[in-house]
């Protein structure tokens, strides 16, 4: 990894480490070229804090992939469990103990009912972390009003349940509907753009 | 009412009542479905009987089997009578979830009854029922749960066992005789209903709602092709119940799980 790559993924993990810390709910809009260097220095950042707990819904990519390419920080009894929304839509019926795969994007409630059972399982007293990425992909499987629905529902339950949330959204993705509802209802947006990094 | 004609807030529900309404208290019947517990207001009232409708693969079967188990934890005995699945199916279907335990079956707390071989037993053609016949059979299902001393009953399904009488007026007639039986019974019942997919009945023979003190319908919306299992309480007596449409997920670790339906999406 070049020093230039090193230096974007640190300063974005330390933009989401402060926002995230004071703020409940995290909307980041990026350009969808930045999206790897985001994950990446998302998953660092899940990994340098074993004493919280993560779910990390994914959307955007299979969880298999993310395995490559993240695989050695999610080994082991990891803080972090995933949410697969596409392997089984692309008819990929694999199975795992620290993933839990949703037969469609489409299947919101679902997605709604397994986020919630992972943090009621939970034991102990920990802090509760929530990631959605991305929010713009569930748009291509949804109409923009169920999308933006959706997003309500959930920030009010994770408010309601003491969860922390990113939500994740690529600009090319974005409707203006639901980009009005991910400014409305998160605490706090980050916008990734190339010039601040 | 108040001198002034205010009305008083019940601070449990939020809902509006009267100071000088009698406040009537229910002895409730858990499901065992936490949602659906929520949303009956604790659960159903004991000694109702309630209509379970859905088309097939709904989920009725797995729901009314979560039911009994349920109340088998809680030391309430249970007895299930199926027309439409043999035992051996039930139950290797039933093994897939975690509600299930086989020691409910052994231990006799959860006892499942074929009544095609209660029918053969009686002697009865098992696919044709003359109304004594049928008096004959509602005879010895009411004698099981009593001599069992049952407090939840489930008949799975009302629609396959009125489809053994030959005219509709035997079938109301049955349907009668089994409701008055089951007013007579201390015991919470589930009676699951058939109906073909994406219609909005409640029953295969317009009078099985009659004798039901509660209504839950199993559906299901279409979601750009995906299908989306539904409930919704269409009436339970005795209790202050939801009317909004849930999505329900079935799961082998938790069984049957309710979350608000979208209402975006269909």
């Amino acid at each position: 990894m070049n020093i230039m790559t090193t230096a974007i993924i640190d300063g974005l993990r330390e933009r989401m480490s402060s926002a995230i810390s004071v703020n409940q709910s995290v909307g980041i809009i990026l350009p969808g070229n930045n999206h790897p260097d985001l994950t990446q220095a998302l998953f660092e950042y899940m990994y340098g804090k074993p004493e919280t707990a993560w779910v990390y819904v994914t959307i955007a990519k299979p969880y298999g992939s993310i395995v490559k390419q993240f695989g050695d920080m999610l080994t082991g009894e990891g803080n972090i469990r995933f949410i697969d929304c596409v392997s089984r839509a692309l008819g990929r019926y694999e199975t795992d103990p620290n993933c839990v795969f949703i037969e469609s994007p489409v299947q919101l409630e679902k997605m709604l009912l397994e986020i919630m059972t992972i943090f009621r399982d939970l034991k102990g007293d920990v802090q509760k972390y929530l990631v959605i990425d991305a929010l713009s992909s569930l748009l291509l499987y949804n109409d923009v009003s169920l999308v933006a629905e959706f997003f309500t529902h959930l920030t009010n339950r994770t408010k309601l349940e003491d969860i922390h949330s990113i939500s994740l959204s690529i600009e090319e993705e974005m409707e203006d509907d639901v980009n009005k509802i991910l400014y409305l209802r998160s605490d706090k947006i980050i916008k990734v753009r190339e010039s601040f990094i | 009412m108040k001198e002034d004609g205010a009305y008083a807030y019940s601070k449990k529900h939020g809902e509006r009542k009267m100071e000088s309404e009698p406040v009537t208290e229910h002895k409730i019947c858990k499901t065992g479905i936490e949602e659906l517990d929520l949303k009956l207001d604790g659960g159903i009232p004991i000694g109702n009987a309630v209509l379970m409708v859905g088309s097939s693969g709904s989920g009725k079967t797995t729901l009314s089997m979560q039911f009994l188990a349920d109340g088998a934890k809680r030391g309430e005995r249970g007895v299930f009578f199926t027309i439409t699945e043999p035992l051996f199916k039930l139950t290797k279907n039933m093994e897939n979830f975690d509600f299930y335990d086989k020691k409910l079956i052994e231990s006799g707390m959860v006892n499942i009854i074929d009544l095609r071989i209660i029918s053969d037993r009686l002697g009865l053609d098992t696919e044709k029922y003359t109304v004594e016949d049928a008096s004959a059979l509602l005879d010895v299902l009411k004698d099981i749960a009593d001599e069992l001393n049952v407090k939840r009953l489930v008949i799975d399904s009302i629609t396959a066992l009125c489809y053994r009488l030959q005219s509709k007026e035997m079938i109301r007639n049955f349907i009668f005789k089994l409701g008055a039986s089951l007013a007579s019974m201390d015991c919470t019942t589930i009676l699951t209903s058939e109906v073909p997919p994406n219609e909005i009945r409640y029953s295969q023979y317009g009078i099985e709602e009659f004798i039901a003190d509660g209504i839950i319908c199993l559906g299901d919306v279409d979601r750009r092709g995906d299908i989306i299992r539904t409930l919704q309480i269409i009436k339970m007596r005795g209790t202050a119940h939801s009317r909004t449409k849930d999505a329900m997920s079935i799961s082998s670790k938790n069984g049957i799980e309710l979350a608000p339906l979208l209402k975006s999406g269909g």
